[in-house]
């Protein structure tokens, strides 16, 4: 699975590069607009020991937010559940606020909580947070009646073993549902660190952009790509796992 | 004769589109459109190319200039390179590094005689003499921007290491400043520093502008560009293009002219009250007008080869650019 993602990945990449090759050469453009494939090297050879460690830095917050953002949507998702009118109330609080786009909202968190990490980490996570909310609330709302119908019959019922039958019998669009949001969560990253953070790829996408340095930018999207290919083969990996133990057990 | 019952209505259409096309034709067939792409967006830095757009300048000159703002994700210089502008605006840092990597830009008049690039700072608080004073100081500059190669430029020149100083990384938002985390910010002096030095007179703070040019760093800002071949293959458009501009530039700047050049600047920027641009007006003469006697535009060759060595010792370009090849530095067209 690893290898397929990443060689998938590296097509991608090569087809968007030979296609800018392509306008470039097709065009007789400079350096300065696309660069050529000696100027990605050489770039390559400066800076993607210091872009993989930015890209590092970005994938540690994107993975703590997103962690973050589980937690929480979990946590209201089940309280959610509990009436009708407080599932309807999240959900539309949910669309709402998920509505705003992050770069308007953003410079409101830098404001109050500076441009450290607590603002990267809020910004991934709300990014992230609300599709889960909204897919928590979902799975955890609907009642699976062939099994919950015996414990309500029998009296047994509880509202964790309610969440445990509904989790254990959608584990695979959880499973979905986090890989999915997981993406989210580093592109809600990097947006935090490109408009005010000072650390991690997007603020060094933000630099290379001031400079108008396109070979920079590639090599930090190549990185990105091959890392964040990296983190989704893991939490798959980690859905898989879980699974398979969930059905032996 | 039999008459085919939609014939009237398709001769009509005829008519009318012939009638249409004819009167486009008739209207356009003189002028030339060309495309000139702004540095930032409408504000008082491009008052003269709107006003050399709205007192018909450029129609009168043959053209017809479609005036674009500028901004943070727009760069007239790639622009250029692929046709989609005729003409641009940018700073000298801009055009070195587009020429470094092969792009052929050249530089038809300076518009900035001296950058509006200064740092403002409370003399209250952290009073400024020389730049001997930044010692242990806070000092906010954009990584990556131009006012972080001024900077270093300043600290080289003044032989001050970089551990001697604290760099901030600044955004748009100023609580830093106003909060005294940073001592010296940032700041154009013809845009914002108006609003910010209204801001801390209110509060009843004094300010001061520390002005790299005054301290001996001269790095061209905004600066109008064309690709080589635009002015090879088409002088012409090039010399009336640029006759066009520099003269709405001159009654822009004309205080006779200041309400037109108000009131034009109020109808795009709406942001702005007119008090605010009237001043702002006021210091971007200071920033433009060139010495009494020479034409407006006037490329200063000795400003261009220090960016040019100071962006080389910084290693921002390679040495040794052909800076002269790449400025028309011919007499510009006087009033």
């Amino acid at each position: 699975m690893l290898l397929r993602r990443i060689y998938q990945f590296l097509m991608i990449y090569a087809l968007g590069i030979a296609l800018l090759l392509a306008l470039k050469y097709g065009l007789g453009l400079s350096d300065y607009v696309v660069p050529g494939p000696g100027e990605i090297g050489r770039t390559a050879a400066v800076y993607a020991g210091p872009y993989l460690l930015a890209v590092l830095n970005t994938l540690a917050v994107a993975i703590l937010g997103h962690l973050l953002a589980i937690g929480l949507a979990t946590a209201v998702a089940i309280l959610g559940r509990l009436t009708a009118w407080v599932g309807s109330f999240i959900r539309t609080a949910a669309y709402n606020i998920q509505a705003y786009p992050i770069v308007a909202v953003a410079p409101i968190i830098f404001i109050l909580l500076g441009d450290g990490l607590a603002s990267r980490l809020l910004i991934a996570a709300m990014i992230c947070y609300f599709p889960l909310l909204l897919s928590f609330i979902g799975i955890f709302s609907e009642p699976v009646s062939e099994i919950e119908h015996f414990y309500e019959s029998t009296r047994r019922t509880t509202w964790r073993l309610q969440i445990k039958i509904r989790a254990f019998e959608n584990v695979h669009k959880i499973s979905t549902v986090v890989v999915g949001s997981a993406t989210m969560a580093v592109v809600g990253t990097i947006v935090a660190e490109f408009i005010a953070a000072t650390a991690g790829i997007g603020y060094s996408i933000r630099i290379a952009l001031y400079q108008s340095d396109l070979a920079k930018i590639l090599v930090a999207l190549f990185l990105i790509g091959v890392v964040t290919s990296l983190y989704l083969v893991s939490l798959e990996g980690l859905g898989n796992a879980l699974q398979a133990r969930l059905r032996r057990s | 004769m039999s008459v085919h019952p939609g014939s009237n209505l398709k001769h009509a259409a005829a008519i009318f589109l012939m009638a249409g096309f004819l009167f486009a034709c008739g209207t356009n067939e003189k002028l030339e459109e060309v495309n000139y792409r702004l540095k930032w967006l409408y504000n008082v830095s491009t008052v003269g190319d709107l006003y050399a757009d709205a007192r018909g300048h450029f129609e009168r000159n043959g053209l017809k200039v479609h005036v674009k703002p500028g901004g943070p994700e727009r760069d007239a210089l790639k622009e250029l390179e692929l046709g989609h502008a005729q003409f641009g605006v940018a700073s000298a840092d801009q055009v070195f590094r587009a020429v470094a990597k092969g792009a052929p830009i050249v530089v038809l008049a300076q518009l900035f005689q001296v950058n509006p690039l200064n740092w403002i700072y409370r003399p209250g608080r952290t009073p400024f003499s020389s730049p001997d004073d930044w010692k242990g100081r806070t000092i906010g500059v954009t990584f990556g921007g131009n006012d972080e190669t001024i900077l270093r430029a300043l600290l080289a020149r003044y032989r001050i290491a970089e551990a001697e100083v604290d760099l901030f990384s600044v955004r748009y938002d100023y609580t830093p400043f106003y909060e005294g985390r940073v001592a010296f910010w940032p700041i154009y002096l013809n845009a914002q520093a108006v609003i910010i030095g209204d801001k801390l007179s209110r509060a009843g703070e004094s300010f001061g502008f520390v002005s790299p040019d005054r301290l001996g760093v001269k790095f061209v800002a905004n600066s109008v560009v064309a690709t080589r071949q635009m002015v090879e293959r088409h002088p012409e458009t090039v010399k009336r293009f640029l006759a066009a501009l520099l003269q709405g530039w001159r009654e822009a700047l004309d205080p006779q002219n200041e309400e037109q050049a108000v009131r034009l600047l109020a109808q795009v920027d709406r942001e702005t009250p007119e008090a605010v641009v009237r001043r702002q007006l006021a210091v971007t003469r200071e920033l433009m007008l060139p010495a009494a006697g020479v034409a407006f535009g006037k490329i200063d060759l000795d400003a261009w080869r220090q960016t040019a060595e100071i962006m080389a010792a910084q290693r921002l370009i390679p040495a040794g650019l052909p800076v002269e090849a790449m400025l028309v530095t011919g007499p510009k067209p006087m009033p």
